[in-house]
């Protein structure tokens, strides 16, 4: 994948200077992740923070963990995915093309669509038809009941004009979805709003989506434009809730040192969203974490300066400064006898700050 | 069910699971629901409501025209009131069921993952007679995207008047159980330590954290989350696994706490794209696990003869096989678009037909006249033919 400076809509502004685009705690970590869906690790925090993004981009954007990523989060959006995720060939193979650069956002989301488990999960014409339209394409349904019989018809193999090109198979109704000068509008609405927080706005979201429907290898250059913006600047500053997804990758890598495995992740992602509000459950699995003697917390009595290392759990894990009150009232908590370092832990995880990021 | 704990045990345990403070107990800020509630209506007896979504699309021949699959739901038909012709909301499962919780018709996608724009039947309810969050609850099988039945983004309403949900599968399965037992259950805090965490919790700075009711529902969840774990729900299976969680929680739920309100959303019969005999073989599950679940109820003495029950499915199946013998919804037949209801309850005639086209969406609103709210927003009406 290119990893020149882009001369398009994604080119940076002007105001996005050097001094404001300096890693701090809260924009590496925002930016690892939603680029890697994951926070940094100890000796990733050491190696970038005070460097700039734009180093930071060049290293993670295209890489073989950003793709991975990415590839997780629309098999989500296209499948919701319930305690499995698509595994074989197919789903490898898409991976691995975009990691090589030989496929496109496009390929993969077409891909994505001929699975054999989008199929299984969208069984039938009317199911099949509707989510392609929908998924692919950001059509209603209900208001585009033609072009839904006509790809109906296309499914069960008889040849009709399908979102104006021709189209007489299954595979057909695909292809000419994510082909559909529409789909890149749809890819790129939802990816700002997935990165960004917020809609894209109109004008913005026009010109990104020609870029990327004339040449959607361009995909990398965009997104690098939006985490350069002062819009990402005002993202970082209002903070974005923590997917289940996210939070449960994120807690792995602070608590344990480590990334979930698919299993692990997908049990527990599968789990919390199984709750309308998931805090409940988001509590048990850190009390899980932290009882299970797996963390490695420092022994109280081998914590020589508390005031110093509370310091640093605020700043690891809520991605700031502790205030000199809140500093004053830890410490005195942390000197009971009860007290122990993954109590305070435990607290800092339950706060709303670690929800958002 | 049996009860296996005291509602005191409950409430103390789940204070300390969630660390919170003694003094929140002593004070009786965590109040559970009431117990021996009152009706909200004077002049009725309907204290409780277990909505049933009976989801996933579920043809009139395969309920009540095939009497042999559905003993359950006639039972109920036979001491209460059935609508045979309710007109549905085909717009994919995800929008027709919304649509019954609503009221309204819901144009929703099908892999749509977002909250509707519109209140739901819950925050109708709760809003309107101010009931807490731990006397409306739901429990859904379709995953992440039936969560989002709690509430709607009205900003009216939303999120402060929403319904607890819980998805029986995606949290009670085997592999997440699994994963509790390799790293080893949560211990339960003590109450120094819940007294601690408080002390931590009120010593961060910055607002937007819960209040003390708040921390109260949360707990409570975590605590029954905790519970249930070691129920056996996690070990139901079958073609309907799904289903027959969300109707074990549902049960368990109304029989520990009680609460006003039970919504349950199916799904599983949407098997039938595939397979028309795994299909019928939900069909006959889910109405034995309602069965179960009015077992309970009967066998309950403040729910016997306080508790209103509607079972309805949110749109039918194709008049046709598909080429697989399985059913897809699509064909825009009146086997699609009709569908079979039955409401039970203390306010309701008995072994009454209404043979009057009625629609899906004025469940919700019937069950808000059943307690005095009103469904603002919602298109359906009361449905005609139903009080005693």
């Amino acid at each position: 994948m290119s990893r020149t400076r882009p001369q398009s809509v994604a080119q940076e502004p002007r105001s996005a200077a050097a001094p404001a685009l300096v890693l701090d705690t809260r924009r590496l970590r925002s930016l690892y992740l939603d680029l890697l869906g994951r926070p940094p690790f100890a000796a990733e925090r050491d190696l970038w923070l005070g460097r700039g993004a734009r180093e930071l981009l060049d290293a993670l954007l295209g890489s073989d963990a950003f793709w991975r990523h990415w590839f997780d989060e629309q098999l989500y959006y296209f499948m919701l995915i319930d305690n499995f995720r698509p595994e074989g060939e197919g789903v490898e193979a898409i991976a691995a093309g975009l990691s090589a650069g030989k496929l496109s956002v496009r390929d993969a989301l077409h891909r994505i669509a001929l699975l054999p488990s989008f199929d299984l999960r969208n069984p039938g014409a009317d199911t099949f038809v509707t989510v392609v339209m929908e998924q692919l394409v950001g059509l209603t349904v209900q208001v585009a009941r033609r072009e839904l019989e006509i790809g109906k018809a296309a499914y069960d193999g008889r040849p009709g004009l399908f979102l104006g090109a021709n189209a007489s198979s299954q595979a057909d109704v695909v292809r000419v979805a994510a082909q559909h000068k529409d789909s890149m509008r749809h890819f790129v609405a939802r990816e700002y709003e997935r990165v960004l927080g917020e809609p894209m706005e109109r004008r913005a979201l026009a010109a990104a989506a020609r870029e990327l429907h004339k040449d959607p290898r361009r995909y990398l250059d965009v997104l690098r434009g939006w985490l350069l913006s002062d819009g990402y600047a005002a993202r970082l500053e209002r903070g974005k809730e923590l997917s289940n997804r996210l939070f449960v990758r994120a807690l792995f890598v602070d608590l344990l040192g480590r990334e979930p495995s698919d299993d692990e992740a997908e049990t527990l992602r599968g789990a919390l969203d199984g709750l309308g509000d998931s805090r409940p459950l988001r509590a048990v699995v850190v009390r899980m974490l932290l009882d299970s003697g797996r963390v490695p917390l420092p022994e109280k009595g081998a914590i020589a300066d508390p005031t110093q290392w509370i310091a640093g759990e605020f700043r690891r894990l809520l991605g700031r400064e502790a205030g000199p009150d809140e500093l004053k009232e830890f410490v005195t908590v942390f000197h009971e006898p009860d007290c122990v370092p993954a109590l305070i832990v435990q607290v800092l995880l339950a706060d709303p700050a670690y929800h958002r990021y | 069910m049996k009860q296996h704990i005291r509602r005191r045990d409950f409430l103390r345990q789940a204070a300390l699971v969630g660390g919170l403070a003694p003094s929140l107990l002593a004070s009786g800020a965590l109040a559970l629901p009431r117990r021996a509630l009152a009706p909200l209506v004077p002049g009725r007896k309907t204290k409780h409501v277990v909505l049933i979504a009976f989801s996933g699309g579920v043809r009139s021949r395969e309920t009540f025209g095939t009497p042999d699959n559905v003993p359950s739901m006639l039972a109920l038909a036979k001491e209460g009131v059935s609508f045979p012709r309710l007109k549905t909301s085909n717009l994919g499962h995800f929008g027709a069921s919304m649509s019954i919780f609503t009221g309204i018709s819901e144009p929703r996608g099908i892999r749509d993952n977002q909250r509707g724009p519109d209140p739901t039947v819950f925050e109708y309810l709760r809003k309107d007679l101010g009931l807490a969050q731990g006397e409306v609850w739901v429990t859904t099988s379709g995953g992440a995207q039936q969560t989002n039945y709690s509430y709607g983004l009205h900003p009216e309403y939303g999120a402060r008047y929403g319904a607890t949900i819980l998805d029986g599968d995606g949290i009670f399965n085997a592999k997440f159980k699994t994963l509790l037992d390799e790293f080893g259950r949560p211990k339960p805090a003590s109450e120094r330590e819940a007294a601690l965490v408080e002390r931590l919790r009120r010593g961060i700075s910055d607002g937007g954290r819960e209040t003390g009711d708040e921390r109260e529902a949360l707990a409570r969840v975590e605590k029954y989350i905790l519970d249930e774990l070691t129920r056996g729900t996690t070990g139901l299976s079958g073609a309907n696994a799904g289903d027959a969680k969300a109707l074990r929680l549902a049960r368990n739920l109304l029989t520990i706490f009680k609460p006003r309100v039970v919504g349950v959303v199916l799904q599983n019969a949407d098997v039938a794209h595939t397979s028309f005999n795994a299909y019928s073989e939900v069909v006959r599950r889910n109405d034995a696990a309602i069965g179960e679940l009015m077992a309970a109820i009967r066998a309950d003495d403040e729910l016997r003869d306080s508790t209103a029950v509607f079972v309805l499915p949110e749109f039918g199946r194709d008049h046709d096989l598909n080429s697989r013998r399985g059913l897809d919804h699509g064909d825009g037949s009146d086997d699609l678009n009709y569908v079979h209801g039955v409401a039970w309850g203390p306010d309701f005639k008995r072994g009454r037909v209404v043979e009057d086209e009625l629609r899906t969406i004025d469940v919700t609103p019937t069950i808000c006249s059943l307690f005095g709210a009103e469904a603002k927003l919602a298109k359906g009406d009361v449905l005609r033919g139903l009080f005693a």
